[in-house]
């Protein structure tokens, strides 16, 4: 809206607004509110003591660092026999795991979701709070109190990662159950079918696509999560990666960290292809 | 009847593609469950130390060690806790302010050069959501030393991929007329972007920062565990010192700074969308 306020008599004081956007009390909370995030981010800057000099020569030291200490990386420890049996392993702990995580939370989103659930008294809080519970702690945090609970190896691992696709996957796919188109389920429910009935035949063709798509990318993260599981000693090849960081032996570690990333891309590539195509079937 | 026979000969063929292709599917479905077995057998029947777990009684044993929660730690939380907040708050603004010049690069129709400079936009945005968090973390505390500030970092590199990806691919979705209408009447390119691009994207923009950084809550809160602050510090001085009871209370501080978080992006998400 523009604002020209003229008079007709030409006179000494013609007021003229100048056109703004926002208007006086939504331009005042405005920028109280741009002012309130910047005293915020100097106070924690504050209150952190952070270093704000090696700001600046932080991505220099980065650099000089990489090239000095990591540079040639030790690529032939990454193709060594027992580290790619750990990278075996590690794919294998994050397809186990994800697919423990996604068969899981089928069940936990369908009663999570709230048009379909079965009870939205009991069943609809307990469901969420599964999910958020489960999103709510880091994979890490998840490994480290499996690991205490039960010991080294891959399968507090396993566990942990499935904690985390419930947590991942159950969200994304209890969304999709709620985006639904609830006449179909009405159909089904009119001609007196029960619920398992209705969830198999009235909702699961709506979500089987929009399900396949967010399993796979759900195995791509839960993959992205296992190869550093290891570091707090739930198998794969993170455990590699704790054992060279903390023998300073830093052209492996490059070298480590190459593969991951290598992998990681791979996987990546892959999830995006198979999701493509599912999306075009 | 010869076209009967003909018809008949082609609904024969169809039934024997499908045949096959129901059988095709059938062996790739076994293969994936025999894949499945496998998998269960090396990684949780051969590679776990079953003794060690012995019976159902001493899991449920090992994990009564972590109750009841520490009481006595809570005064020390605090402190941890602003922390925790406050890195994932800078990481946040400091991977929105990073993430603008690889959006730039990495959508399509704004790129400054060829394929060349979208190639390395969408390289950074991979190489950023590939890297896990605790590598990112390793990498900033050797390079800056020990503290919240790699913390910060690591938060921020992480969450750039994210916010920059979503945000390219929204540009690239953007109705083109309104630029079109800015470049008619001589807008530079800098012009176009702020007043064509800027204002189509600033909902989407905001609503996956507002959801990186409630994600970025919950990895701050471990990037303690390797050497930046925050409750992983925390946590892990409880882990060291075996106080089990120690790691519970932390567990609840992370929980209910989540949950604090969550609700503060549910509202903040209200009022500006």
């Amino acid at each position: 809206m523009i604002v020209v306020k003229q008079d007709a008599m030409p006179s000494k004081t013609v007021s003229r607004k100048t056109w703004s956007r926002f208007k006086y009390p939504q331009s005042l909370i405005r920028f109280s509110i741009y002012l309130f995030i910047l005293v915020f981010i100097g106070y924690s800057i504050a209150y952190m003591n952070i270093p704000l000099d090696r700001f600046l020569t932080m991505f220099g030291r980065l650099g000089k660092m990489i090239a000095t200490r990591y540079y040639p990386p030790d690529i032939s420890y990454a193709l060594d026999k027992d580290y790619l049996r750990y990278v075996l392993e590690t794919i294998q702990m994050a397809y186990l795991g994800a697919l423990f995580g996604v068969l899981l939370s089928i069940p936990i989103s369908v009663c999570a979701s709230f048009n379909v659930t079965p009870n939205r008294k009991f069943v609809y809080p307990i469901g969420r709070f599964i999910i958020m519970f489960c999103r709510s702690i880091h994979e890490m945090i998840w490994a480290i109190l499996f690991v205490i609970i039960i010991g080294f190896g891959m399968l507090p691992g396993v566990l942990a990662l499935t904690m985390f696709c419930i947590g991942f996957a159950g969200k994304l796919f209890a969304e999709e159950v709620e985006a639904i188109k609830m006449g179909q389920i009405e159909a089904i429910r009119a001609t007196g079918a029960n619920f398992f009935q209705v969830i198999l035949y009235g909702v699961f063709p709506q979500v089987k696509v929009m399900w396949t798509g967010i399993a796979i990318y759900t195995w791509d993260s839960a993959f992205r999560a296992a190869t550093v599981l290891g570091y707090f000693g739930a198998g794969g090849m993170g455990w590699y990666l704790k054992q060279t960081i903390e023998q300073l032996d830093t052209l492996r570690v490059s070298a480590i960290l190459l593969s991951i990333i290598t992998l990681v891309i791979i996987s990546e590539i892959l999830s995006a292809w198979a999701r493509n195509k599912i999306a075009k079937k | 009847m010869n076209q009967d026979t003909l018809q008949k000969n082609q609904v024969d063929a169809i039934i024997l593609t499908r045949r096959k292709a129901k059988e095709i599917r059938y062996c790739f479905y076994t293969l994936l469950f025999l894949l499945v077995i496998w998998s269960i057998k090396i990684t949780i029947i051969d590679d776990t130390d079953w003794d060690r777990i012995g019976n159902i009684g001493s899991i449920f044993r090992s994990m009564a060690r972590f109750f009841p929660p520490d009481l006595s730690l809570i005064k020390y939380l605090f402190k941890p806790t602003v922390e925790t907040f406050m890195m994932a708050f800078l990481g946040t603004i400091i991977a929105v302010i990073l993430s603008l010049p690889v959006v730039w690069l990495g959508a399509r129709n704004i790129t400054p050069g060829s394929s060349m400079t979208y190639g390395i936009g969408r390289l950074i945005m991979t190489l950023s959501r590939s890297i896990h968090e605790v590598v990112w973390a390793l990498l900033f505390v050797s390079a800056v030393g020990l503290g919240a500030f790699p913390g910060i970092m690591a938060v921020a590199m992480r969450s750039i991929g994210f916010i920059s990806k979503v945000t390219a691919e929204a540009v690239e979705d953007i109705d083109p007329r309104p630029l079109e209408a800015i470049r008619a009447v001589g807008g530079s390119q800098f012009q176009v972007i702020l007043f064509g691009i800027v204002p189509q994207i600033l909902p989407v923009f905001i609503g996956n920062t507002i959801f990186q950084w409630d994600i970025n809550i919950r990895r701050s809160a471990i990037m303690g565990l390797v050497g930046a602050g925050g409750l992983g510090l925390m946590l892990q001085r409880q882990l060291l010192m075996y106080n089990y009871g120690g790691v519970t209370t932390v567990v609840i501080a992370v929980l209910v700074l989540i949950g604090l978080g969550e609700v503060f992006s549910y509202y903040i998400r209200k009022a500006i969308i």
